[in-house]
């Protein structure tokens, strides 16, 4: 094969170009810290990126709504809680009532002023809201859940719900019926008449007792439902948390360089690119014209 | 045989030898001159007669050296070579040229793409549905479908721009082309002249072949050897250069990205029309305005569609916060929906239809069913989020097979090129050797002179002196 000089610069010169390419394509990897930096780099890899991307978008909307729906519950545990403390002081004082059937008309008065204001301050609890909205008025777009009259006006069609994942849902909300009983039957109802009957008809009294303690009972209920729900949201977010994580290192594993790996073969490049730039060198140096006198 | 036919031969060797060496000299000169071919003296011996006579009779030494013609060392099927797989490979780069803008385009994968836009566009839908009633989390959702829209636009609107740079490009380099075209019939009608009235062309036809290898690269230009040392060029079946006469291309087709498939932008020639089928740079270039670019304005346009039929589906399933069904949430700013024209409808913040209950007894419902179910699209497997997955991955698949293909196709090019530097480059050492051959047979040459001379000198004045 007939070699020239020009025929060895030119190959020596691509030989350097394509370690140079090399080089410099670890160098961008390095300096931008990701392996994937167009799909053409990795098209599978791209769509695992992608993939991986959306759901860690998912994964961060689900713990905002995770976060949200702790506080619903909280919201409605707490008030819950409060509404038993008063309902607990309006049992008391029936029996008071109940006891005094033979005590002196101003006593009863004062019991029935007191149950009557006890049962404002119950209506009031009961419109508690949270983001605007009454926590025990289901999905109405007004702004209470139960009138001064203590008539529920909320509508129960649809539950309050938060998506926990992509698959679970769970409802926040608890409407006024379910935790303080159906009209006519139901909580502030029943205030209503120990507040006129302890005046009027003491013996009515017993039955209240009764009805109240039926009601009492389903507050209970409604707050051991709700406390059930706030722990397995608390499991949720530990879950979620732990996906988050878990997708964030599964990104870093598609799209980032492994560092160690990346500047040993960067180091082995610029070995060899040395190599070629001196070999080069040398090549095309010498010709006959070096040795001729 | 004559007395001085000795002399003679020393004397055509003498100049055969100093042309050789003049010959030598040029190609030192050009080791480095880009299309330069090598040359050689063309030493031949002269012959004695060798048809007898009746009165003359050789003794078959021949007369000397003869060293006329200057040949030009040169492969034509290496050239041939050559213009096919120069051709090849500047298709390639401007094919790998034009994906590699396409996927600039989409800014994938990152924060900055459609893929992100739309992850926050669902997320924002959740946002509704934990508060529904809340105006700041409606307004987020219209401003995140807002964005994501420009963002469809603007990778749209890229695309154009691209096609549109790439058939300005085309222009000048048709134009360039035709200049080429000229330049080459003027050497070749140069080269005609010289040819007949037997003077060398070597080195005008060097000059051609750099300027017929540009015109390869550039259009994919084929070469046929004429008469008189000549040169044809030929691009897919049609001449543009025949002898000394060039013909001249021009461009035609649609001066807009959205008309490729009605009016496919195409080379014809400037005289006739006639469809030219281009190799080269010029084909790369079409490609990319004719299928790779329109293709994926065509793919927007559908993720566009489809983005709109999904959202403004599942939106008119709700109803909005005054208990009114919901309406359009995507239309266009006119015309059919498309990657450009396709807009956010309405910038009321009421009308995002968030529940899915009817309103009960004129009280609107509060509840977050339809945001939710508008969310949860994201998800499905045959949704926008997927469509427009798939499409990024066939742009990375095409793009990453181009750029393959050009690897190997350089190392071809790289390849047949060092065979024909191989054929026609100017080897130092070679010249070298060459040199000392021919300056040895310069020397030996004179030296037989001087013998020739005082052999003459002893028959001359040194005969016939006895008993002078």
């Amino acid at each position: 094969v007939r070699i020239t000089q020009r025929a060895v610069a030119l190959t020596s010169l691509q030989g350097l170009n394509r370690n140079l390419d090399a080089l410099g394509k670890l160098q961008q990897q390095l300096t931008s810290g990701r392996v994937i930096n167009a799909p053409s780099d990795s098209p599978t890899g791209t769509n695992r990126a992608m993939q991986t991307r959306a759901e860690q978008a998912a994964v961060a909307q689900q713990a905002r709504n995770i976060g949200d729906a702790g506080d619903w519950l909280g919201q409605t545990d707490s008030t819950l809680r409060l509404m038993l403390e008063t309902t607990r002081r309006v049992r008391d004082l029936t029996v008071q009532g109940l006891n005094a059937g033979n005590g002196s008309d101003a006593s009863r008065q004062a019991i029935a002023t007191e149950v009557a204001s006890l049962r404002e301050g119950l209506i009031g609890l009961a419109n508690t809201k949270i983001q605007g909205r009454p926590l025990f008025g289901g999905t109405t777009s007004g702004a209470e859940a139960y009138t001064s009259a203590g008539v529920w006006a909320g509508i129960s069609g649809a539950p309050v719900t938060r998506r926990l994942a992509e698959n679970e849902v769970v409802r926040v909300d608890i409407t006024g019926p379910e935790v303080f009983g159906a009209a006519p039957d139901d909580l502030f109802a029943i205030v209503e008449r120990i507040a006129t009957d302890v005046v009027t008809d003491p013996s009515l009294l017993e039955g209240h007792l009764t009805d109240l303690d039926t009601t009492i009972s389903g507050m209970l209920k409604g707050v051991a439902d709700v406390g059930a729900r706030a722990a397995r949201i608390e499991r949720v977010a530990l879950i979620n948390s732990d996906r988050s994580l878990a997708l964030s290192s599964q990104l870093a594993e598609t799209e980032n360089i492994d560092l160690p790996n990346t500047i040993m073969k960067l180091q082995m490049q610029q070995v060899g690119y040395e190599a070629a730039l001196s070999a080069t060198a040398k090549a095309l140096q010498p010709t006959l014209l070096d040795f001729l006198r | 045989v004559s007395t001085f036919s000795g002399l003679n031969a020393a004397t055509t060797s003498l100049w055969a030898q100093r042309r050789a060496l003049d010959v030598t000299g040029q190609n030192i000169a050009n080791v480095n001159t880009e299309g330069y071919s090598r040359q050689r003296a063309d030493l031949q011996a002269i012959g004695g007669s060798a048809v007898p006579a009746f009165y003359s009779k050789g003794t078959g030494i021949g007369g000397g050296v003869n060293a006329d013609s200057v040949l030009r060392i040169r492969d034509a099927f290496l050239e041939g070579r050559g213009h096919t797989e120069h051709a090849n490979s500047a298709r390639l780069a401007e094919e790998g040229a034009a994906l590699t803008l396409v996927e600039q385009a989409f800014r994938e994968p990152g924060d900055t793409g459609v893929q992100s836009l739309l992850s926050e566009m669902w997320a924002g839908w959740e946002d509704v549905a934990n508060n529904p009633k809340d105006p700041a989390a409606r307004g987020q959702v219209l401003q995140r479908l807002d964005t994501l829209v420009d963002g469809i636009n603007f990778s749209h609107s890229a695309l154009g721009a691209q096609w549109e740079q790439s058939r300005d490009n085309l222009e000048v380099l048709v134009a360039d082309v035709n200049a080429a075209a000229e330049s080459i019939a003027k050497l070749n009608q140069a080269i005609q002249r010289a040819t007949q009235s037997g003077l060398p062309a070597n080195d005008l036809t060097d000059q051609r072949d750099v300027l017929v290898m540009k015109v390869a690269e550039q259009i994919g230009g084929t070469a046929r050897p004429g008469k008189d040392g000549m040169m044809d060029v030929v691009v897919g079946g049609i001449s543009l250069v025949a002898g000394s006469t060039a013909t001249s291309f021009t461009v035609a087709g649609t001066l807009a990205a959205d008309n490729t498939t009605a009016d496919p932008v195409r080379i014809v020639t400037s005289t006739g029309g006639y469809a030219v089928t281009p190799g080269g740079t010029a084909q790369g270039q079409l490609t990319a305005m004719n299928q790779i670019i329109p293709g994926y304005r065509t793919n927007l346009d559908n993720l566009a569609v489809q983005l709109a039929t999904t959202l403004n589906t599942a939106h008119t399933a709700g109803y909005d916060l005054a208990g009114n069904p919901g309406v359009d949430i995507l239309d266009s700013s006119g015309g059919p929906i498309s990657a450009a024209s396709l807009r956010v409808a309405f910038s009321n913040t009421d009308l995002i239809a968030a529940s899915k209950q009817a309103p009960v007894g004129g009280v609107p419902s509060l509840d977050n069913g339809n945001a939710d179910e508008i969310a949860q699209l994201r998800q499905s497997m045959t949704g926008v989020d997927a469509s427009y997955r798939t499409m990024i991955v066939e742009l990375g698949v095409q793009a990453a097979v181009t750029e393959r293909s050009l690897g190997i196709q350089q190392v071809i090019t790289t390849q047949v090129d060092s065979a024909r530097e191989s054929v026609a480059g100017v080897n130092l050492d070679e010249e070298m050797t060459n040199m000392l051959a021919y300056q040895h047979a310069y020397s030996a040459a004179g030296r037989l002179v001087t013998a020739i001379d005082e052999t003459l000198d002893v028959l001359i004045n040194r005969t016939g002196v006895v008993g002078r």
